[in-house]
C-alpha cells in the first residue's frame, strides 16, 4: 500500500517506522530537521506544506491508499485530509487534540463533510482510559467492552494479596470471570490451571460486570466505596477532559493543580466542584499545604515526562495509594513503572498501535491494548469451519485465549463446554505476537 | 467630559418628556378638571420649549458629538435628565396647589416608582393629578430613557452608555445585537403585561380608572394608589390579581422575554436569581403567616395578607392589603429585611436586588474558602458563568454606598425630629424604592409631616437609589468637574 503521513513528530514516526517495513511510506513536514530523524527509515520523506496542493501531488496523492495526517496542528490536518480527499481517494485518518471540531466525541460524523473517514483523538482516549482506571479500586488497568457488559482489570498483586501462593485452579474465581493473563517481570503468559500466582504478578482479569464486582471484593477488600480523592496534575487537553468527567461523578473529591493562572482561571470556569489550585505539581510545599499524600489516585498528566515522573515520585513519597502517570515517549513506559509509578499510560503509543491495527487489520478489530503493547484484545467473527465447536474442541493459537461470547442478547464468559455459533462473536486476548495468527485462525475458511 | 454634548442630549430627553404630559392634560379634560388640564398643557408647552433650547445651546456639533458618548457622559446625562424630569413632573402638582419641596418629593417618588406620597388629603386632588401620579410610576419603572432609546433611531450608538446607566441591577444582558431593539423588545413586554392586569382587574370588578392607574403602578413596582387606604379597600379577587403581577414586576423583563420565545419554563428555574427570588419570597411568607395568625387572622387571610406584603414590599412596590403598620414588630422586621432585598435586575423594582447578594454571599464563601486553600483558584459564578472581577468589585463598592447613604438619611431624618422606627424606614422605603414605611410614614400616613431638610435627603434617596448609587455619586467627584469642557477641540 502506498501511505503518505502528514507530519513527523513523535506519532508520526512511530507509524513510519512501523509501517515501512511492509508498505510504501511518504513521509510530508514542513521542518527540514525532522528529515534526520527519518533516515534510517526506508521511507522517502518531503519537506512542505501538509496543506499544499503541490506537495501533495509530489507525494502521489493521487495513487496512494492512505494518508494519515498527524501534525501537532488539528487544524492542519483537518485541511490536509480534506485536500487529500479531493486530490485523490485515500482513506483519511485525522489526528486531533482539542474538541473544538468535534464538538461532543458522540458527533464525529461532522468531519465526513471534511473528507475524513476516522478521527483518531489520543488525548481523549487517553482520557476515557484513566478515568476508567480511577473509577475502578485498585485497578491498575481497566476496559470495558459491549457498553459495559464484559470489563476487563488488570491488578498488581502485593505482597499481601489474598490472591497469591495459590494455584488458579486452588484461587476459585468467581464463574463468570477468567484470569486471562500474566505479567511476570518480563514474560507474558496466559496461565494455566496450575499456575501459581506470585507477589508482583500483574494480573489480568476478564469477567462479566457482576462477577467483576465480585473479583474487586476478593483482591482489594480494603477499598470502600466511600469519597475517592483524586488529584490531577496538569490541566492541559488530558487533564480537562479527564477533570470534567470525574466531576460529574458523585463521591469524587477532586483537586487539579495547573501552572499558568489563565489556563487555571479557564478550569475553574469550566469545574463546577473540583478545587483548582494555581502552582507546579512539583512543588513540595504546595503538596503538602494541600495534604496531597492523602489522595487515593493522582494522576499526573503534564506534557513533559520528566516533570510527571517528578510530581509522580513526590507523590508516592507524601503516600498517594495509586499513581497514574502520562508517558509522552513510549520508551519512556517501562522505566516509569520500574521506578514506582503504578500506571504509565502513552495517548500517542495507543493511539499508534489503534492506526497500525485499522491499517493492517482486515476482519479482526482491535479493542484495546494492555501492558505497553504487550497484550491484545480483539473482536472476531466465529467462521463457518468452527461452527458448533465447543470452546474445548477449538484449540486456539498458542498465546490465545478466548475471554468472551457475545451475543445479540447476552455476552458470557465461557467455560470449555460452551458451543460456538455461527452469529457469535468473539473477544480474544491474545500477545502481540500471536495477534496475527488469531487474525487467521479466525478467518472464514475458503 | 463635554458638557455641550451632555445639554444637548439631556435637552433632546426632557423634550421627549414633554411630549407624555399632553397625556394627563387630556385625561383631566375628560373629567372636566379645565385648571388641572391648563396646567398640564402650559407644562407640556413649557418642558418643549425647555428641552428645545437645551438642545440648541449644546449646538450643532454636539449632534454627532452625541454618537461617541463617554461612560461618564452617559451617567451624566442620565442623572442630569432624571433630577431635570422630576422638576418637570412637579410643577402640574405646584400648579394643583402643593409647595415646592413637597411638588418635587411627589414627582421623584412618582418617576423613581417609590410610592411615598406626602397627600395628606386625596379628595383635594383631581382625577388628572392620580392618573399623572401613576402615569410618572409607569414611565420610570421600565426607564424613560430605555424608551425614549426605542423610539430614537438618532440614540442607537450613544444610547448603550445611557441604557446601561439606566438600568437596574448588575447586568449588560441584551437580547438583541442592537440596543435599541432590545429596549423595543423590553417596552413590548411591558405595554402588554400592563393592558393584560388591565383587563385582569376590570375582570375583577375594579372600575376602569382604578384599573388603568393601578396596572401602571403594579408593573412599576411603583405602588400609588389612588385610593388612599391603597388596596384595602380592594376585594381579595383584586388583591390576587395584584400580586400575580407584582411578581412579574419584580421578575427580570429579559429573562420574561427569552421564557415567552423560548416556550418553556424551565429556562426559568435553571435562572439563579429567579430561583433565589422565589426562595425569599416563600421562605419570607412562611415567617409572616404565623406572626398574622398570632392576633387572630385566620389561615386564608394569614396566607394572602403575608404573601402580598411579601411580595409588595420585596419587589419595592408598596401596596398594603392591610394597614401593616398595626402588625406586631415580629412581622414587621421581616418586612424591614425584604426592603433591603429588592427585587431582580432587569425588572422594575428597586433595593439592592436578589443577585448582588446571592454575589455578595458567593463572595464571602469565596474569600472564606480562600483561607483554607490559599493557592486555588477561585471564580465567582453565577448561573455557571464566571462573574468578572470589575462586576464584583462594582457589587461590594454598590452595597457599601446604598448601606452609607441609607445610614446618612436615616440620621439626618431622625436628627430632624421623627421618631426612630419613621426615620429608619424611611431612609430604607426612599433609597430601596419601596414608597410606605412604618409609624408615621406608614401605608396609611404620609411623609409630609416630616421637616422639609428630611424630604429634600428623602427625596434625594430615591433619586440615588433608582439610578443604583454609583451614577449618581460618580457625579459627585471633583475630577469630573475639573476636567469638564463646553466641548472637546
Amino acid at each position: 500500500m502506498r501511505i503518505i503521513i502528514v507530519g513527523g513528530g513523535e506519532v508520526g514516526f512511530g507509524l513510519a517506522q512501523a509501517l515501512s517495513l511492509r508498505h510504501e511510506v511518504i513521509v510530508i513536514d514542513q521542518a527540514s530537521e525532522a528529515a534526520d530523524r527519518f533516515d534510517k527509515l526506508d521511507i522517502e520523506f518531503i519537506v512542505g506544506g501538509g496543506t499544499t496542493a503541490e506537495t501533495l501531488r509530489r507525494a502521489g496523492i493521487d495513487r496512494a491508499d492512505i494518508i494519515i495526517a498527524c501534525t501537532g496542528l488539528d487544524e492542519v490536518n483537518i485541511v490536509a485530509c480534506g485536500m487529500a480527499h479531493q486530490l485523490g481517494s485515500p482513506q483519511t485518518i485525522c489526528f486531533v487534540s482539542r474538541e473544538d471540531f468535534l464538538g461532543l466525541s458522540e458527533q464525529r460524523e461532522g468531519l465526513e463533510r471534511f473528507g475524513i473517514d476516522r478521527v483518531v483523538w489520543p488525548e481523549a482516549q487517553l482520557a476515557d482510559d484513566i478515568e476508567r482506571i480511577v473509577a475502578t479500586p485498585g485497578a491498575i488497568d481497566a476496559e470495558v467492552f459491549e457498553q459495559g457488559a464484559i470489563r476487563l482489570v488488570e491488578y498488581r498483586l502485593d505482597s499481601d494479596s489474598p490472591l497469591i501462593e495459590q494455584t488458579l485452579a486452588e484461587l476459585r474465581l468467581p464463574p463468570g470471570s477468567l484470569l486471562v493473563a500474566v505479567r511476570r517481570g518480563d514474560t507474558f503468559f496466559i496461565p494455566r490451571g496450575d499456575t501459581r500466582l506470585m507477589a508482583g504478578d500483574k494480573a489480568i482479569v476478564m469477567g462479566t460486570a457482576a462477577a467483576m464486582t465480585e473479583v474487586q471484593r476478593r483482591v482489594t477488600p480494603a477499598a470502600g466505596t466511600g469519597r475517592q480523592r483524586v488529584t490531577i496534575i496538569g490541566g492541559g487537553d488530558v487533564g480537562l477532559r479527564l477533570a470534567e468527567r470525574l466531576d460529574a461523578m458523585k463521591g469524587m473529591e477532586l483537586r487539579i493543580i495547573e501552572r499558568e493562572q489563565k489556563r487555571g482561571e479557564m478550569l475553574a470556569a469550566r469545574l463546577r466542584h473540583a478545587l483548582v489550585l494555581n502552582g507546579d505539581g512539583t512543588d513540595l510545599g504546595l503538596l503538602e499545604a494541600e495534604d496531597i499524600g492523602r489522595s487515593d489516585v493522582l494522576v499526573s498528566v503534564i506534557d513533559n515526562d520528566e516533570k510527571n515522573l517528578l510530581a509522580s515520585l513526590l507523590g508516592r513519597q507524601l503516600g498517594v495509594r495509586r499513581i497514574i502517570t502520562r508517558v509522552s515517549k513510549p520508551a519512556n513506559l517501562r522505566l516509569f513503572e520500574r521506578v514506582g509509578v503504578d500506571v504509565a499510560l502513552s495517548a500517542r503509543g495507543a493511539a499508534v498501535a489503534s492506526v497500525l491495527h485499522q491499517v493492517e487489520g482486515g476482519q479482526a478489530s482491535l479493542l484495546a491494548v494492555l501492558e505497553e503493547g504487550e497484550g491484545r484484545i480483539l473482536e472476531v467473527q466465529v467462521p463457518p469451519q468452527h461452527d458448533g465447536r465447543t470452546l474445548r474442541e477449538l484449540d486456539p493459537p498458542r498465546d490465545s485465549i478466548v475471554g468472551a461470547i457475545l451475543r445479540p442478547d447476552k455476552a458470557i464468559v465461557p467455560h470449555g463446554t460452551d458451543r460456538l455459533g455461527s452469529g457469535d462473536r468473539l473477544l480474544v486476548f491474545c500477545t502481540r505476537g500471536a495477534a496475527d495468527q488469531v487474525r487467521t485462525f479466525f478467518s472464514p475458511r475458503r | 467630559m463635554r458638557l455641550a454634548v451632555v445639554i444637548h442630549l439631556v435637552g433632546v430627553l426632557v423634550r421627549l418628556f414633554g411630549i407624555m404630559v399632553f397625556l394627563p392634560a387630556l385625561v383631566a379634560a375628560l373629567y372636566h378638571e379645565w385648571t388641572d388640564a391648563a396646567g398640564f398643557l402650559a407644562t407640556a408647552l413649557g418642558t418643549l420649549a425647555l428641552g428645545e433650547g437645551m438642545r440648541m445651546a449644546g449646538g450643532p456639533r454636539s449632534q454627532a458629538a452625541a454618537e461617541r458618548l463617554r461612560r461618564v457622559e452617559g451617567m451624566s446625562v442620565v442623572a442630569g435628565t432624571w433630577i431635570l424630569m422630576a422638576h418637570v413632573a412637579a410643577v402640574p402638582y405646584i400648579w394643583a396647589g402643593l409647595g415646592f419641596i413637597d411638588a418635587l418629593f411627589e414627582s421623584m417618588s412618582g418617576l423613581t416608582t417609590t410610592g411615598a406620597t406626602v397627600f395628606r388629603d386625596f379628595d383635594a386632588f383631581g382625577r388628572g393629578i392620580f392618573f399623572w401620579r401613576s402615569m410618572t410610576q409607569w414611565l420610570g419603572g421600565m426607564g424613560v430613557i430605555a424608551l425614549f432609546v426605542a423610539v430614537l433611531p438618532r440614540l442607537a450608538i450613544g444610547g448603550r452608555e445611557l441604557f446601561f446607566a439606566e438600568a437596574s441591577g448588575p447586568t449588560d444582558e441584551k437580547l438583541t445585537p442592537q440596543i435599541r431593539q432590545t429596549a423595543m423588545v423590553l417596552w413590548r413586554l411591558y405595554a402588554v403585561l400592563t393592558a393584560a392586569e388591565v383587563i385582569a382587574l376590570l375582570g375583577a370588578g375594579m372600575s376602569l380608572f382604578d384599573a388603568v392607574c393601578h396596572a401602571m403602578t403594579t408593573l412599576a413596582a411603583g405602588g400609588f394608589s389612588p385610593n388612599p387606604a391603597s388596596l384595602a379597600d380592594y376585594s381579595p379577587a383584586v388583591q390576587w390579581v395584584i400580586l400575580v403581577f407584582m411578581v412579574l414586576a419584580g421578575m427580570n423583563f429579559a429573562l420574561q422575554v427569552r421564557v415567552a420565545r423560548g416556550g418553556h419554563g424551565r429556562a426559568l428555574l435553571h435562572d439563579e436569581e429567579f430561583r433565589a427570588y422565589l426562595g425569599a419570597i416563600l421562605v419570607a411568607t412562611v415567617l409572616l403567616v404565623p406572626f398574622l395568625m398570632v392576633n387572630g387572622t385566620s389561615l386564608a387571610a394569614a396566607i394572602r395578607h403575608g404573601l402580598f406584603q411579601t411580595v409588595s414590599i420585596i419587589t419595592t412596590t408598596g401596596y398594603a392589603s392591610e394597614d401593616f403598620n398595626l402588625w406586631s414588630d415580629q412581622a414587621k422586621v421581616v418586612l424591614l429585611a425584604l426592603m433591603f432585598i429588592g427585587g431582580s435586575a432587569g425588572s422594575a423594582a428597586g433595593g439592592p436586588k436578589v443577585v448582588r447578594h446571592v454575589l455578595m454571599a458567593r463572595y464571602t464563601l469565596r474569600e472564606l474558602r480562600r483561607t483554607l486553600h490559599p493557592r486555588a483558584v477561585l471564580p465567582v459564578k453565577l448561573g455557571g458563568r464566571v462573574v468578572p472581577d470589575q462586576t464584583m468589585r462594582e457589587v461590594v463598592v454598590f452595597m457599601l454606598f446604598y448601606i452609607l447613604t441609607f445610614a446618612i438619611g436615616a440620621t439626618i431624618v431622625i436628627a430632624l425630629g421623627a421618631d426612630l422606627v419613621t426615620g429608619i424606614t424611611a431612609s430604607a422605603a426612599t433609597i430601596g424604592n419601596v414608597g410606605p414605611g412604618f409609624s408615621a410614614v406608614g401605608p396609611m400616613g404620609h411623609f409630609a409631616d416630616l421637616h422639609p431638610i428630611s424630604k429634600i435627603v428623602l427625596t434625594l434617596e430615591m433619586w440615588i437609589g433608582r439610578l443604583e448609587v454609583l451614577t449618581v455619586l460618580v457625579l459627585f467627584r471633583g475630577e469630573i468637574w475639573r476636567s469638564a469642557r463646553w466641548q472637546s477641540e
